[in-house]
Parts: C-alpha cells; sequence; structure tokens
C-alpha cells in the first residue's frame, strides 16, 4: 500500500479542498434555477447534491474536530489502513473524472427536494473552509493513531488520515456529478475542466 | 537549503546587517507543487509569504455577475502569495493558483511578524517592498481606468517583454481586462 508523508498527503488533500471551494465560486455565478432543476425525474438537483454534502459535513467535520483533541504527537509517515484505502477507492473519482462502482447514498443522506440555494451553498462553502482549518490542526496530530468511527456504524473507526481522504475522495466524486448534472440541465458540454475535479495524489 | 537568491533580491531592495540577514533567512522552509495547484482560496487567510525560485502564479477574482478577473502574476526572483491578506491577517477575497510547477521558499505569517517586532530593519524592509507593490497597483489602477486596449498591452510589454512566453495569452488578456480575440489582433498589428 502507498504510504505518505503525513505533511504532504494535509497539503494534498488542503489543495484539492480549495479547488472544491473554487469550483462552488463558479456554482454562485451560475443561475439559481438551473442549480435547482433536476437532470431527469428523480435526479438530484446540483444544489441537491450540494445538500448531501452538507450532510455528511455535518457529521464529519464534529467527529474530526473531536478526535483532534487527543495530543498524541505527529507522525512523520502516514500508512492508510485496508479499510480507509478501500473506502477512498471506492469513492475516488478516476483520472479522466470517471465514476466507478456507482452506489445508493443512505437514507438519511438523501436531500429534501425543497432547498434554498443560498443557505445550501453558503454552508458547503463555510464546511470546505472548516475542512481546510482541521487540516492545518492536523499537521501537528498524529494522523495514524487517531480514530474516528464513520457514519454508517459508530463501531467501525478509521485513522484519522483515512477519514480525510475518504472525506475529500467522497466530495470529488460528487463534483463529477455536479458537472455531469449542469451538461445535461443546460444541454451543453461540461463546464469545468476535468483537471478541477481530478485528485492528484 | 539555498537561499542565495533570496538573500541576492533583499541586499537589492533593502540590504540588511548580517544578524539580520541570518535570521530572516532562517525562517524560510522549501516548498514545490504541480500546476494549477491552489495555494490559497477566496475566504482563506494568507498564512504564508513565498518567494518564488521556479515557475508562474495567478491571482484572479471570481465575481458573482461578470466572469472572472486576473489580479497579478508572479515569478522569479520575487515574492508571492495573497499579499494584503497576509498583511493585514483578514481573509482573502480572490484565488491565487500556479500556472506552472513551481518552487518556492515560504515563511510563516507568525514567524515574519515575530522577526519584524524583533528587528527594526526587518520591518523596514518589508514596508519598503510593500510601498513598491502599492506603487504598482496604483500605476495598474491608471492604466485599467485610463488607458485604451492598445497603450495597456504596449504599456505591459514594455514593463514585462518576457510574459508573452511564460503566460498564456488568455490570463494575459484577463489582467489587461480586454477579450482574447482583442488580444491576439494588437499582438498581430502592435509595432512595439
Amino acid at each position: 500500500m502507498k504510504k505518505y508523508k503525513s505533511i504532504e498527503l494535509l497539503e494534498q488533500l488542503q489543495s484539492d479542498t480549495r479547488q472544491l471551494i473554487l469550483t462552488a465560486n463558479y456554482l454562485q455565478t451560475i443561475d439559481p434555477g438551473v442549480l435547482l432543476q433536476e437532470p431527469a425525474p428523480g435526479k438530484w438537483s446540483v444544489i441537491q447534491v450540494l445538500e448531501h454534502l452538507n450532510s455528511y459535513g455535518r457529521y464529519y467535520l464534529l467527529s474530526i474536530e473531536r478526535s483532534l483533541e487527543n495530543d498524541k504527537p505527529a507522525v512523520e509517515v502516514f500508512m492508510p489502513g485496508w479499510l480507509g484505502n478501500y473506502f477512498t477507492k471506492l469513492m475516488k473519482p478516476g483520472e479522466d473524472g470517471a465514476i466507478i462502482n456507482k452506489t445508493k447514498s443512505p437514507k438519511d443522506h438523501r436531500p429534501s427536494k425543497y432547498l434554498d440555494v443560498f443557505p445550501v451553498l453558503t454552508t458547503f462553502l463555510e464546511q470546505q473552509h472548516y475542512l481546510l482549518e482541521l487540516l492545518e490542526q492536523a499537521k501537528s496530530k498524529n494522523i495514524s493513531g487517531i480514530r474516528t468511527p464513520i457514519s454508517i456504524s459508530r463501531l467501525i473507526r478509521l485513522k484519522l488520515g483515512d477519514t480525510f481522504r475518504f472525506l475529500v475522495a467522497h466530495e470529488q466524486r460528487h463534483f463529477v456529478q455536479i458537472d455531469n448534472t449542469l451538461a445535461m440541465v443546460k444541454g451543453t458540454i461540461n463546464i469545468f475542466p476535468a483537471n478541477h475535479l481530478v485528485m492528484q495524489q | 537549503m539555498d537561499t542565495s537568491s533570496l538573500q541576492q533580491f533583499i541586499n537589492l531592495v533593502h540590504p540588511l546587517k548580517e544578524e539580520e540577514m541570518t535570521k530572516f533567512l532562517a525562517i524560510w522552509q522549501p516548498f514545490e507543487c504541480k500546476r494549477k495547484t491552489i495555494l490559497t482560496a477566496a475566504g482563506e487567510t494568507e498564512k504564508y509569504l513565498y518567494f518564488v525560485l521556479e515557475g508562474v502564479q495567478r491571482a484572479f477574482y471570481i465575481g458573482h455577475e461578470k466572469q472572472e478577473a486576473t489580479i497579478v502574476f508572479t515569478y522569479a526572483p520575487s515574492f508571492s502569495g495573497v499579499a494584503d491578506s497576509l498583511l493585514t491577517q483578514t481573509p482573502s477575497k480572490y484565488f491565487l493558483e500556479t500556472l506552472t510547477s513551481s518552487r518556492f521558499l515560504r515563511a510563516s505569517y507568525r514567524q515574519l511578524d515575530q522577526l519584524m517586532n524583533e528587528y527594526p530593519a526587518v520591518q523596514r524592509m518589508v514596508l519598503r517592498l510593500t510601498s513598491f507593490a502599492l506603487k504598482g497597483v496604483l500605476e495598474r489602477q491608471i492604466e485599467l481606468q485610463c488607458f485604451s486596449a492598445e497603450e495597456k498591452f504596449k504599456t505591459l510589454l514594455k514593463r514585462s517583454p518576457h510574459v508573452l512566453q511564460i503566460i498564456p495569452h488568455k490570463y494575459l488578456a484577463s489582467y489587461l481586462g480586454i477579450d482574447a480575440t482583442t488580444f491576439s489582433k494588437l499582438l498581430g498589428s502592435v509595432r512595439l
């Protein structure tokens, strides 16, 4: 399994998060009607996708925040756990932005149809800025020794470094979906270049 | 770590005595990243002052109505980072990204600030750098408000002819606030 220098991994994840912030800033310039439009009956609008991510953020950011109270000193090298690596790989889009292994989201993370554009986008951006801050704090923590429970079962705990990797990969996956949704709604080709979304690790 | 190009640069702007220079050079760490890496996002407060060793960077703003505007480019040897956010420690209104793979030295705001408090000469040097940056910004303000597309184009190429080789033309057009087709027309017709 691929090893990472802890600092380099955290900085890469920060840079991936900034890329999502950039794309969200572009989304703010798009007509709200477009962002609320379902690409096909029963398929999520852009805003629903973002609300789905916000619901994960509400769980994971809090859980990570708590785990950072642990004062174990930083480790230079991070070795992903087996399960953490599996979940991250499952989520992460391919280099060309392709999504393999389509899955269905768990019930409690399915967004309502009735959403306001502005608060959803604002919450998303606030969460990403908080994620950047947590990644910064994690630079002085043991991202291998600290473990955080995953959202579907509190019994399964991932290494903190893997929780960050999984969380960002999950967002990147859904940003590919956002790009495809916009293309369908506007009847045009995808507007964001693939390198907006691809994880560089 | 090689800080000689930084030292050379400082000596040109505002020479420091030996002790001050040693202390100043000690706060820098090497940092590299690939092309199209965002160093600072809008909404973040700048944590680092960068000194560019290699590569080109671009700061750009995304408006709610209009498309993005290019604010500034940085390349070696010069400082980079979101200067206003760094110095005021308030959130940046714009993004800073690398256009090519880049190598830097970087220093944290905390360490720089500590050094400025301890050594007045370091503070004066930073003031001098900031003053020239401010002069540049205000001159550019005049160009943006009063110059025609052709005048802006000529002024840019007189001041920094090499940017044509190192920066994609669509970003240079965005920097001048003219559209890309006007830019390529000027490139074909204007004699410098």
